[in-house]
């Protein structure tokens, strides 16, 4: 009884918290002066410019996952089972840009590749026009959002290899060479991990508001910002984004066919068999080189243009009188929001791992889906519930910020928490239940430490997407409390370049320093032990 | 788990402390709640000041450049019902007047507008005008001829040469809609289609219309006389010109900043405090000094050095009400002419 209790209040506060803006907004399009109408579908549909936002979200979106696909899945392997130097190091390295928000990275390119970026002084104003050019546009807007997704599609490979069972490997290794063992067998195995990345990499790109709109290239998040704050068309807005909610739904059906029903031949629990070490032989150092090269080009040289940029205390100086009070907040925002996602996610998590209510599917679906809507939109489906003098208590609080937060980012809590759980064997909670514990004992006492280390990633995993996110908080932020990337995106009107620098290596070092103090002290934990 | 919950307790009672901040009174004593369109690196400073000198914490939502000056604007079309702010700053006076027009804000007369020209406020007092920017003509040095009217935007002689910010945000929105008023209809229309035949390139914003014409790539643009200023001061080969300044012309149109008290605002006598706050000569001294270079409306404020005085200016005559009204009429026909 109370384990249903508890697991229907979660299912409640995610319905309440991000399907009801999501359908009281969709509801609202349908009304045209106060009729049942679909005048702002057919608007959308009779424009010639909504074809050109569709190419360009899909362009933008394929030509990302393709290529952080095509180079994440060998960076991926390179780094978990070969013998390069310092893949542990290079592994750290190519993580760092989903750490921090992508438009910091654009701006950190807009350094390199702009008008009077340092290519264009080192080569010429003609260069710095023409990439430039290049840099507001399509292959921009790839560029960052690669570097910044593709440790997703590295993580994912590095992660799902672990499960692949060494013995296949190894039988394998008797009747051919490693890279037909790679090709035949390994990567085979590891493709639904491989395929995930893809989706994600393919809906974060597609949903990326911030990027895009720093380097001027129209797509859908674009257009329904633009609608909703420059034209206050709240209709047109709102219609430009169904296109993005049909193809997300799409995508997770592909995701519910293809990649659910797959069954991996897994390492056998419990055992402490060591992967087989690829050596690479003669290749080794050509290979630690182009790795190396990749990870300067795409990791090293966009903060370092950032530092340059930035580099002096006049410049950081103007970034704490003006937005230290902003920074606090953010950092106290991720804090409260990773927190509630730990626990929101973590029961969302138990209900899909352990099927306790019929509607487990159905609450894996809806935080999938909302995770993978533009942020505008769950910012705009916010702002129509909430705003009104009865619910000013949301509305007019950081709580509607954290609503928006729990809306957006509990799929990835849930989705970590499910990935613990599974490493739990269902013995432990049976034997508890057997000796008469309570459910919310249990869970307090056996599965929670268990899943410890999930709980604690989910944190970590929600903080990180909290202290970056852009289009919500812009959204719905409450007069004053204007978290520290809304500030700089504000600030960024008309602000001299090297205090925005500073603003963004600012907000890097408040995203960075925290992860590695804990990833520092961890380690100590784990070597003390 | 223990520290999370302790954590999830925490978190709540630092919601809760917020939201019983917003229930404790009608007006919240020691704050202003302020909605900004002027660029916040500009503002911020002026709020500051304020904040210190009255000890009344100001807190503000501010646009972005994204959302083309009008996303404060639309957050308080969108908060006629439930309003959050007591004052509003708008980056031009058009805005204030769609304000009027939805029955959003409320007169207040500041004893500190004395001395601003009639033309800059309206008569009802529903907004009053601060510190302007002129529409002026950024041109390459190494331009051999230089425009002296806007008719050089459809002149067969500058064709391929000139360029202009998309004039569906923006001050441009504002002049295009003036030009409306001024031209008529019909005229305007034509206008505009002469700039498309004369391959006029339309830019994201004044500022890289600015900068198009610093690096040589156009040889003028209208912009707003900061982002002229500014690349003056940079050492950017460009100069400044005030279009329409002979006999019979159009005159150069000025574009105010202008502020509003919100109807039924939380903290209305803050409210007034803020408004005489930005109405004051200091204000417009700071703003004239400040990177965004702003013309003051006071007499016997000093001017920017690169720009005139206001008294030394041929400016545009227009009504602000009707050019509000003109410019919502002509979004359909500007947003086909985008493209949009």
């Amino acid at each position: 009884m109370c384990k249903r209790a508890v697991l229907l209040t979660v299912v409640i506060i995610l319905v309440v918290v991000g399907l009801l803006p999501v359908l009281v907004m969709f509801a609202k399009t349908l009304v045209t002066d106060g009729h049942f109408s679909f005048a702002s579908y057919k608007a959308l549909f009779s424009s010639g410019r909504q074809w050109v936002l569709l190419w360009h979200t899909l362009a933008l979106s394929s030509l990302t996952t393709v290529l952080a696909t095509l180079i994440g899945l060998p960076l991926g392997i390179l780094l978990a089972r070969t013998d390069l130097p310092l893949r542990r190091t290079l592994a750290v390295l190519f993580v760092i840009p989903l750490l921090i928000p992508p438009y910091v990275t654009a701006v950190s390119w807009f350094h390199i590749l702009g008008r009077e970026g340092f290519l264009s002084q080192l080569l010429g104003p003609a260069v710095g026009a023409r990439t430039s050019g290049w840099l507001f546009g399509l292959p921009g807007c790839v560029l960052v959002l690669f570097s910044t997704f593709l440790p997703i599609v590295i993580l994912l490979t590095m992660t799902y290899l672990k499960t692949v069972s060494p013995h296949l490997e190894e039988a394998g290794k008797l009747v051919g060479k490693w890279p037909r063992v790679l090709r035949q067998i390994t990567v085979r195995l590891i493709m639904p991990g491989v395929l995930l990345g893809a989706m994600l990499v393919f809906l974060l790109s597609m949903g990326e508001f911030g990027v895009p709109t720093f380097l001027r290239y129209s797509v859908f998040p674009v257009e329904s910002f633009t609608q909703f704050s420059a034209f206050y068309n709240f209709e047109a807005a709102t219609a430009a984004t169904i296109p993005l909610g049909v193809i997300t739904l799409g995508l997770l059906a592909v995701e519910r066919i293809f990649l659910r029903s797959k069954t991996y031949q897994l390492r056998p629990a419990g055992t402490d068999h060591q992967f087989p070490r690829i050596d690479l032989g003669s290749g080794r150092l050509w290979l630690f080189a182009i790795v190396s090269v990749l990870s300067f080009l795409i990791v090293v040289l966009p903060l370092l243009a950032l530092v340059i940029e930035s580099f002096s205390l006049s410049a950081f100086r103007g970034a704490f009188s003006r937005a230290g009070d902003s920074l606090v907040r953010s950092l106290t925002y991720a804090a409260i929001g990773a927190s509630l996602l730990a626990i929101v996610g973590f029961f969302c998590g138990y209900l899909i791992h352990t099927r306790s209510l019929p509607l487990w599917r159905g609450v894996d679906s809806l935080t999938i889906f909302l995770f993978a809507l533009p942020s505008t939109v769950i910012g705009i489906g916010l702002t129509t519930l909430w705003n009104r003098p009865s619910t000013n208590l949301i509305y007019a609080t950081p709580v509607i910020i954290i609503f928006g937060y729990l809306a957006q980012y509990t799929a990835l809590t849930s989705r970590i928490t499910v990935t613990s759980l599974a490493q739990i064997p269902p013995s432990m909670e049976e034997a508890a239940q057997t000796a008469g514990a309570a459910w919310l004992r249990r869970t307090g006492f056996i599965i929670a430490p268990l899943a410890k280390r999930g709980l604690i990633a989910g944190w970590i995993v929600g903080f990180i997407f909290c202290l970056r996110d852009t289009g919500i908080s812009m959204m719905v932020y409450p007069p004053g409390h204007d978290t520290f990337p809304v500030r700089i995106f504000t600030l960024m009107a008309n602000g001299p370049p090297s205090l925005i620098a500073a603003l963004c290596v600012t907000l890097v070092a408040a995203t960075l320093l925290p992860l590695g103090i804990l990833g520092f002290a961890f380690r100590q934990i784990r070597s003390h032990k | 788990m223990k520290v999370v919950a302790a954590l999830t307790v925490i978190a709540v009672l630092i919601c809760l402390s917020g939201c019983g901040r917003k229930g404790e009174s009608p007006e919240r004593k020691g704050e202003v709640v302020v909605y900004v369109s002027e660029d916040q690196v500009f503002s911020q400073p002026i709020l500051m000041d304020f904040e210190r000198e009255t000890g009344i914490r100001v807190r503000a939502v501010c646009d972005t450049e994204e959302a083309k000056g009008t996303g404060t604007m639309n957050r308080l079309i969108a908060e006629k019902n439930n309003p959050q702010a007591d004052v509003y700053w708008a980056n031009e006076p058009i805005r204030a007047v769609v304000l009027k027009q939805r029955g959003i804000s409320t007169p207040y007369f500041s004893s500190n507008a004395e001395g601003i020209p009639d033309i800059f406020k309206d008569p009802d007092g529903y907004w009053t005008g601060f510190s302007a920017r002129a529409r002026v003509f950024v041109v390459n040095k190494g331009s051999r001829n230089k425009p002296h009217s806007i008719a050089a935007y459809t002149d067969p002689a500058w064709n391929g040469k000139a360029v202009i910010a998309n004039p569906l945000f923006g001050t441009t929105t504002t002049h295009t809609a003036a030009l409306f008023t001024l031209y008529g209809d019909e005229k305007a229309k034509a206008f505009m289609n002469d700039l498309k035949k004369n391959a006029v390139k339309i830019s994201t914003s004044n500022g890289e219309s600015a900068d198009l014409v610093a690096s040589g790539e156009f040889a003028f643009s209208l912009v707003d006389s900061d982002d002229a200023t500014n690349r003056m001061r940079e050492g950017r080969p460009v100069e400044m010109i005030f279009p329409d300044q002979g006999q019979g012309e159009l005159g150069c149109l000025i574009v105010p900043n202008a502020v509003v008290l919100i109807k039924d605002g939380p903290n209305p006598t803050n409210g007034k405090k803020l408004i005489d706050c930005l109405l004051s000569k200091e204000t417009e001294r700071k703003l004239a000094l400040a990177a965004c270079a702003q013309i003051p409306l006071h007499p016997g404020v000093p001017a920017p050095r690169e720009l005139k005085p206001l008294d030394k200016i041929k400016t545009t005559e227009i009504d602000y009400e009707k050019v509000a009204r003109k410019m919502q009429e002509i979004q359909p026909f500007l947003k086909d002419w985008v493209g949009y």
